[in-house]
């Protein structure tokens, strides 16, 4: 059963990595949603074992861990804070550069460093 | 309480803060008085535990071993004084100057709130629940200036860091399921009982989140991105207070956590150090600007800490923690320094830069000093050499960077006629004295750093 989470919380890990080479703010900020996914599929694969609930376990009977599903649920909300962060600061930079590949906002910055440095060798 | 009261009164005041318009300058002298009052607190906190030894405190009444762990101790008191300290110049810098946008006041009281938690907390998964809390702050604080190349530095600084904080928490889900806890006293002593190769792949886990929080070289390429298009006060904010935690998390869980696999990669982090330091100084020497020449000098800096990491030992934690406040304190007094002009600031910048060179009579000096301490003790001639080969061309980086803005006609033009409010220059100067008064009376300095690296050796092994 380990493994098999495992493996799983390994392929979402890598589906977020090659995500996150893409020149595209969007699909960054879906590998990164990939990867807090990953690591919230590891919080609850490290406590993982059969058991009753622990609020309603029959005395002597066994309990699954509760604690990771508390680090989970927390680890959920940061990772929800975080991917509307991301995605906030990617419509930022899409409503004042106009464009949400990497590619074209480099060349854009490198563009208007120039003008500044040739504006700075004029005055 | 004495442990909370850092903590809650930031807190507090941030959310209080969130709620009011943050460009009134009396919204930002209130984010002044509640980041001095935590400021306050902390120093309290440090005189207490620093003379009694660790405090601890168990959230909600709960029994130890059920509740979450609230723990000082020297290391973390120290750094969480230094981190507050940063703040509160960078805040005080930004009010004077104007501060441009609503939550500036508020975010930088919930990065304090964040970084006093990490460095106050003894349970493995809070240290991430305050990392993330101070990460986030500090990426909306990257965006500050709203250009849009401030924008994408803050987008690229949020997606690196983040994947060093999802590793972290992978690191934190195997260190759970190989120990069963997360109390990082019961994690050091349990972890010496468990399969070696798991427990080196969870350290490597750990040192690759951190090395990106602090910049070390393979980890380095967002750092001048990020560095550079900030504005003097977050960029002193960014190298002052939450590049500590990079420091403090290697020494956390690298020393008192996981000893025994620091001591195996010993090689690897002096390699990588030295890597840091050769390639962020040659990149420094380089370049032109300031931002551009600090952001690079700070990539150097941190393989120093890392050396010292390296090295291991009471002294070589002791010079790690030294070196890691020294640096903090001039790389704070740097940045806030670089865009303004007048008397007081040159002999203000000039201070900083010969703490970064490693010159007496400054806090850097004692920094290089008890590196080369540990390098003897090691009787290694290449640490020695490096360190003095290293200082020497931050020497010369600093001293271009002086010559262009501070002599030469150039400089000055760049950024601007005229000088700078006086109390501006002031706060910068008032950070330079501290600078000096560390390096005329570094006694306390490093009796701290011995304490910090005793508290480091006092965690069970």
């Amino acid at each position: 059963m380990t493994l098999l989470f495992a493996l799983a919380v390994g392929v979402i890990f890598g589906s977020g990595a090659s995500l996150l080479l893409k020149p595209d703010l969007f699909r960054i900020t879906l590998g990164i949603v990939l990867i807090a996914n990953a690591a919230n599929l590891a919080l609850v694969t490290s406590g993982l074992e059969r058991g009753a609930s622990p609020i309603s376990a029959a005395p002597g009977a066994a309990v699954s861990d509760p604690v990771v599903q508390a680090l989970a649920i927390t680890a959920i909300v940061i990772g929800f804070a975080v991917t509307a962060l991301l995605l906030s600061l990617a419509y930022r930079i899409y409503a004042s550069a106009r464009t949400v590949d990497l590619d074209e906002l480099s060349s854009a910055e490198a563009l208007r460093a120039e003008e500044e440095d040739s504006r700075e060798l004029s005055v | 309480m004495t442990i909370v009261a850092p903590l809650a009164i930031s807190w507090v005041g941030a959310v209080a803060l969130a709620l009011v318009d943050g460009r009134r300058p009396a919204a930002g002298w209130a984010a002044v008085a509640v980041l001095a009052a935590s400021f306050v607190a902390t120093a309290l906190l440090a005189g207490l535990v620093l003379a009694d030894g660790p405090r601890q405190m168990v959230a909600g009444g709960w029994a130890p071993g059920v509740g979450i762990v609230l723990r000082a101790d020297a290391l973390g008191v120290l750094f969480a004084l230094v981190s507050s300290g940063a703040l509160l110049v960078a805040l005080v810098h930004q009010v004077l100057d104007g501060v441009g946008s609503r939550a500036f006041g508020a975010l930088v009281l919930f990065l304090a709130t964040g970084l006093n938690g990490l460095f106050l907390t003894g349970d493995v998964f809070n240290f991430y629940v305050f990392f993330e809390l101070s990460m986030l702050a500090s990426y909306i604080l990257s965006c500050y200036g709203d250009e849009a190349r401030q924008l994408s530095a803050g987008f690229i600084f949020a997606v690196v860091n983040l994947l060093g904080s999802f590793l972290f928490l992978l690191a934190v889900a195997a260190i759970y399921h190989v120990t069963g806890t997360l109390e990082m006293e019961a994690v050091a002593q349990r972890v010496a009982g468990v399969e070696a190769n798991a427990v080196i792949l969870i350290a490597i886990g750990f040192f690759v989140a951190f090395g990106i929080k602090l910049g070390l070289f393979p980890f380095h390429f967002w750092l001048p991105t990020v560095y550079v298009s900030s504005t003097p006060a977050v960029a002193a904010i960014l190298s002052g207070a939450v590049a500590n935690i990079g420091s403090y998390g290697l020494l956390r869980f690298g020393a008192g956590i996981l000893p025994v696999e620091l001591e195996l990669g010993a090689t690897v982090l002096l390699v990588l150090g030295t890597a840091s330091i050769v390639y962020g100084a040659a990149q420094a020497l380089s370049r032109r600007t300031a931002p551009e020449v600090l952001a690079y000098s700070a990539i150097g800096q941190a393989g120093y800490v890392l050396i010292a990491i390296g090295i291991g030992g009471p002294v070589g934690y002791g010079a790690a923690v030294v070196y890691a406040i020294a640096n903090a304190i001039s790389k704070t007094l740097l940045f806030v320094s670089t865009e303004i002009r007048g008397p007081l600031v040159a002999a203000a910048f000039a201070i900083g830069a010969f703490s970064v060179a490693g010159l007496p009579p400054t806090a850097g000096f004692f920094g290089k000093l008890e590196l080369f301490r540990a390098g003897v003790d090691e009787q290694s001639v290449a640490l020695v050499a490096l360190v003095f080969v290293g200082g020497a061309l931050s020497f010369v980086y600093m001293l271009q960077l002086y010559q262009h803005d501070f002599w030469t006609g150039e400089g000055r033009h760049a950024q601007g006629e005229g000088e700078s409010r006086l109390a501006l220059r002031l706060v910068s100067f008032s950070v330079a004295c501290l600078v000096v008064a560390l390096g005329l009376w570094p006694q306390p300095l490093l009796a701290a750093g011995q304490e910090a690296a005793r508290a480091l050796g006092a965690m069970p092994a």
